[in-house]
């Protein structure tokens, strides 16, 4: 029985003990759907599919507008927000300063590249082995507050390193300029990054950089629902529920929150490192303090307590930020009738009221108004199963 | 290691203690300041092995800053806490509950969020794999050990056919009871608990003292309580400790402590008796 659910939504309730005998589709369906491997796999058939539907699919991407490298960075802020929300949405700590992991390993992997070695492996192993260090002392130093107070230490050590990159530390980091001249090397030597793959391949998934990316992708979510499902998984949850509760069970809890931090901001450093990759330049806005406060927004947008919630918000914001903020004018689709000139301009807008409505009309974010919705759906279907 | 003269050492030799006279826990001349309000004064008790004792007084008397000091929740000005003869003083919270102290909180302290299983397995993991582990990679289904604790806890306070509802669609009375049940899970040796049976309606609290009945009969459980309701620790201790101000004023078995004159002052115009 691997069913156990935690993904965030309570949609089945079975830690074993008794089990209700059911055998509507629905529920074998609810079944399958939470086993790892049907977790993992529909993610990788997401992921692989969806850089056909969002820039090369007739139709649908004539109305997207959307196009191989978006779909790409995409991909590596859903594995920044995949780890964020393990801290924000499960362990319930607001990190304000988590551009620190993404742009220190962003940094990290382009000076590795620049002094040792581009390969694309290297690079990530060691911005990923930067982002766990980093988290680990500015955790032991931010968690010694809770609340608001972490999330200022954590805001206040990361615009530290901005700093410091910006002028003390230039001629590590290029100071204003960002870091230049990395020329990423072929995977294994053999692949390079910005060609395209072989037949069917490439059109469904582009490059060998998606792909890259795309398994690095699916690999962390994989390591996220596992943790989620592992002891640690189910003790974030307390924490975040009843700290001092926790504490009095006989855990440490300051342990676990430190492990929560490390382990978030090693996925930003996964997310870091490939931004360098993909990018083949680290911009010094890479440590401001604004790319913490996308992460948050974007978290929280696509729904926070869910895996695959922020990927969403992800997607979301970066659509908004690219496509979106790219329109000339907004027309009815398929006529050329204008609703609004210059509609592009106001991207910013347009997200703080996208912002403003999910806040409201769905507190839990996208992914929470879908499971809601799916919740309501199984209830019409197949009947209450408690 | 009574500092009081009013403990007759016939206190130890109820049936219960004297099944193992070893001491469990002791305190010695703990004090606790607040500024300069003395809410703990030189409050030497011991506990055996086996024992039910209360600790009852008037409001504002001390208890629950003593039992906090217990569960190192707060830190003492002065005077030391032993447990099983070991010094807790300068352990955490966890550490304590480690050792085998438990706490049962004066209000429902639960995990609201968690379904009534995962309330009792957090509990049963701390007390089957400790304080920390690196097991993050590790599914929870492969903890037999976990699930079969948590759900034995959940039988023992009677929520298993509860199991899979959330915490916090559970009413008060199971609440408090899932609440025990995660103190319980934890395996301790000695259970401390505040005011078990507040807000409870006559029959949760009847329930709730057939629980410690219950619990104390299958494990052997040594239990210092916390409690208002005089008909409760009178019908339930092994001993009472009687704080006023800070300090112990009376110790000895419930016969004895009703006829304790000075017992009878200090409830004068306190809490009746």
């Amino acid at each position: 029985m691997s069913d156990r659910n935690t993904t965030g939504e309570s949609s089945t309730k079975s830690d074993g003990g008794t089990v209700i005998a059911d055998n509507t589709l629905v529920a074998r369906w609810e079944e399958i759907r939470e086993r790892e491997a049907t977790v993992v796999g529909v993610t990788a058939i997401c992921v692989a599919i969806f850089p056909w539907l969002f820039s090369r699919a007739p139709v649908i991407s004539d109305v997207l507008l959307g196009y191989q490298s978006l779909a790409t960075l995409i991909l590596i802020w859903g594995i920044f927000a995949v780890g964020f929300d393990l801290l924000l949405g499960y362990t319930g700590l607001l990190s304000f300063g988590h551009a620190a992991f993404w742009g220190g390993a962003a940094y990290a992997a382009g000076i590795v590249a620049n002094t040792v070695s581009a390969d694309p492996i290297v690079m990530v192993v060691a911005g990923t082995a930067f982002a766990v260090l980093l988290a680990w002392v500015l955790g032991f130093l931010s968690l010694r507050r809770g609340g608001i107070y972490f999330s200022i230490l954590t805001l206040a050590f990361a615009q530290m390193l901005y700093y410091m990159s910006a002028a003390p530390l230039a001629f590590l980091t290029g100071g204003e300029n960002g870091l230049t001249g990395i020329s990423v090397t072929p995977l294994f030597g053999v692949f390079h990054l910005e060609s395209d793959l072989p037949s069917v391949a490439g059109t469904l998934i582009g490059n060998w950089m998606y792909l890259f990316v795309g398994v690095i992708a699916v690999l962390s979510v994989a390591a996220a629902y596992r943790i989620l499902n592992s002891p640690y998984g189910m003790v974030f949850r307390a924490i975040r529920e009843n700290e001092q509760r926790a504490e009095f069970v006989g855990l440490n809890v300051w342990r676990y929150k430190l492990m929560a931090f490390i382990i978030s901001g090693a996925f930003a450093g996964i997310a870091g490192s490939l931004f360098t990759i993909h990018g083949s330049y680290v911009p010094l806005q890479s440590l401001y303090w604004t790319e913490s406060g996308e992460i948050v927004i974007m978290t929280v947008l696509g729904g926070t307590a869910s895996l695959f919630g922020p990927i969403l918000g992800a997607g979301l914001y970066l659509y908004v930020e690219n496509i979106v903020s790219g329109v000339q004018q907004l027309t009815i689709p398929f006529t050329d009738i204008v609703l609004i000139n210059d509609f592009g301009t106001y991207w910013h807008l347009l997200l703080g009221l996208v912002f403003l409505v999910v806040i409201w009309v769905a507190p839990r974010g996208i992914w929470g108004a879908v499971s809601d919705l799916r919740a309501l759906v199984r209830r019409l279907a197949g009947g209450d199963r408690r | 290691m009574s500092s009081d003269p009013d403990a007759p050492s016939d206190a130890t030799s109820t049936p219960d203690a004297s099944r193992s006279g070893e001491t469990l826990l002791e305190t010695r001349g703990l004090v606790k300041e607040f500024g300069g309000l003395v809410a703990t004064d030189d409050v030497s008790i011991d506990v055996k092995r086996g024992e039910r004792v209360s600790i009852i007084g008037p409001n504002g008397a001390g208890k629950s800053t003593l039992i906090n000091l217990i569960t190192r929740r707060l830190e003492p000005t002065r005077g030391d806490i032993l447990f099983k003869g070991e010094s807790i003083v300068q352990m955490e919270p966890h550490q304590v509950v480690q050792r085998g102290i438990s706490k049962s909180f004066q209000t429902a302290s639960i995990f609201p969020d968690l379904t009534v299983m995962e309330n009792a397995q957090i509990a049963a993991l701390a007390a089957e794999h400790g304080e920390f582990g690196f097991n993050f990679l590790t599914h929870r289904d492969k903890l037999t050990d976990v699930h079969e604790l948590a759900e034995d806890t959940l039988e023992a306070v009677g929520l298993l056919d509860r199991a899979h509802n959330d915490a916090e669609d559970l009413p008060y009375g199971d609440k408090r009871r899932l609440e025990i049940g995660i103190a319980l899970a934890a395996e301790p040796d000695l259970l401390l608990m505040d005011e078990p049976t507040a807000g409870m309606s006559p029959e949760e609290t009847q329930a709730t003292v057939d629980l410690i009945e219950e619990v104390k009969e299958e494990m052997g459980l040594t239990f210092v309580l916390v409690e208002h309701d005089m008909e409760i620790v009178f019908s339930i201790s092994d001993r009472i400790v009687v704080l006023n101000r800070g300090g112990v004023i009376a110790e000895g078995t419930p016969e004895e402590i009703r006829g304790d004159p000075a017992v009878q002052e200090a409830y004068l115009g306190g809490v009746e008796l």
